[in-house]
């Protein structure tokens, strides 16, 4: 009986900490995808796949990491199930260009077209760093890079924002 | 002494570092601060832009209140199932719930009609095929193979034509659900079946799906592509 109390009370724990997480897990996944409907299929099997694995969740301050990296295996599950033709980025920005546009200014939603077109390899560890807060050493465990490597690519991911938002880059040190 | 290279690139890589042998670099080089000050800028910008809009209510997760209610005494399978739905239902608004709930309705329905799954290579009488395909306005092209089962079966509140096309590897059996669209092709396994669920544009979704895939099965994606393509769609 208090097996069971006590695993009612897990649960709802579980359950309110992934309401908490769930609005930077459907934005790391939409930037992770640049698609919202594969976002929000990816999120939904992700939670799925969490809530039947939650006790492997041994510290639930380490929810966020799990569940992101539950979240980055899950889509690149969609791949192995299906090939994604190749993508345009422009009619994938035309397409989000609701989400994309929600920003009341132009200079926001600037920002975010040149973060559609931002190849793979810099966008990832800069979500990683900007929106989810990981140190430069989580984000070389969560994608097996080198602490160097990845502080390389968040360097070259700003100066490609900056330079496709137009920003004066004549100082940035030379590639 | 850094130099104005190393330490534009650290402040790149992260404009927040702490680290004091930036902040003494900064402190001495003018040229330095002005680059900071102007990465900053565009690193608020950016924090600014990666905070796409979520919906209110995609964020509103029912089971929560459920769980609190189950905590007080229900059973655990309870508060598991409605916990589930919860998720489903909250994920229904702003996540693509139809999908799931639709592949599970396609292979429960599969256990209604077991006969429809023999192997053969004797066609189902083109008057009762064609009845079948009218009532839901589409033909099929010869080249779909042969349609040994064709029935026209109550499905989520509408007559849906449910068919079974034989094929080198099997039966396979096709649902055309044009009251069902969904947004992305969804792959199934369940209960024995595999399957897949394909949008098509205008005119809802065709679900197609094998059984005992564990004796090998064909490609699902490949035979819903055909099939698709062998459907003609009546004005």
């Amino acid at each position: 009986m208090n097996d069971e109390v006590g695993g009612n009370q897990r649960r709802a724990r579980f359950q309110a900490l992934c309401q908490s997480l769930r609005p930077d897990l459907l934005r790391f996944a939409f930037w992770l995808s640049r698609d919202r409907a594969l976002a929000e299929d990816v999120v939904q099997e992700s939670m799925l796949r969490a809530w039947k694995a939650q006790d492997s969740l041994l510290d639930e301050a380490a929810a966020k990491p799990w569940l992101l990296t539950i979240i980055r295996r899950e889509y690149a599950r969609t791949f192995e199930r299906k090939r994604f033709p190749t993508v345009d980025v422009d009619e994938l920005i035309a397409k989000e260009e609701p989400m994309l546009a929600a920003a009341e200014e132009q200079s926001i939603s600037d920002v975010r077209s040149a973060l559609m077109k931002l190849p793979d390899e810099y966008r990832e560890p800069l979500i990683l760093q900007v929106l989810m807060g990981y140190s430069t050493a989580e984000i070389a465990r969560e994608l097996d890079l080198s602490g160097p490597a990845v502080l390389t690519r968040l360097c070259r991911a700003r100066q490609k924002l900056r330079a496709a938002c137009g920003e004066d880059t004549s100082l940035d040190p030379q590639e | 002494m850094m130099d104005h290279a190393r330490y534009r690139s650290a402040v790149l890589a992260d404009p927040h570092d702490p680290d004091p042998d930036l902040r003494a670099h900064r402190e001495s080089c003018a040229e330095c601060r002005a680059f900071t000050e102007q990465v900053l800028r565009f690193e608020s910008r950016l924090e600014r832009a990666l905070l796409v809009d979520i919906p209110p209510k995609a964020v509103v997760l029912p089971f929560a209140r459920k769980a609190a209610t189950a905590a007080q005494g229900r059973r655990w399978m309870a508060m598991a199932a409605s916990v589930l739905l919860g998720l489903v239902i909250a994920g229904g608004v702003w996540v693509t719930f139809p999908q799931r709930s639709l592949a599970a309705d396609v292979v429960a329905h599969m256990a209604e009609e077991p006969d429809a799954w023999q192997r053969t290579d004797v066609p189902v009488p083109s008057l009762k095929l064609n009845a079948v395909l009218q009532e839901s306005k589409l033909r099929l092209k010869p080249d779909a193979g042969i349609v040994s089962y064709a029935s026209s079966c109550d499905f989520r509140g509408h007559k849906v034509p449910h068919l079974v096309v034989q094929t080198q590897s099997g039966p396979v059996t096709v649902m055309v659900l044009v009251h069902e669209p969904v947004r992305n092709p969804k792959q199934f396994d369940e209960q024995g079946y595999r399957g897949t669920i394909v949008p098509v544009p205008g005119h809802g979704s065709i679900a197609v799906l094998m059984r005992d895939v564990r004796s090998g099965g064909g490609d699902v994606e490949a035979i819903a592509a055909k099939v698709d393509a062998a459907i003609v769609w009546m004005p």
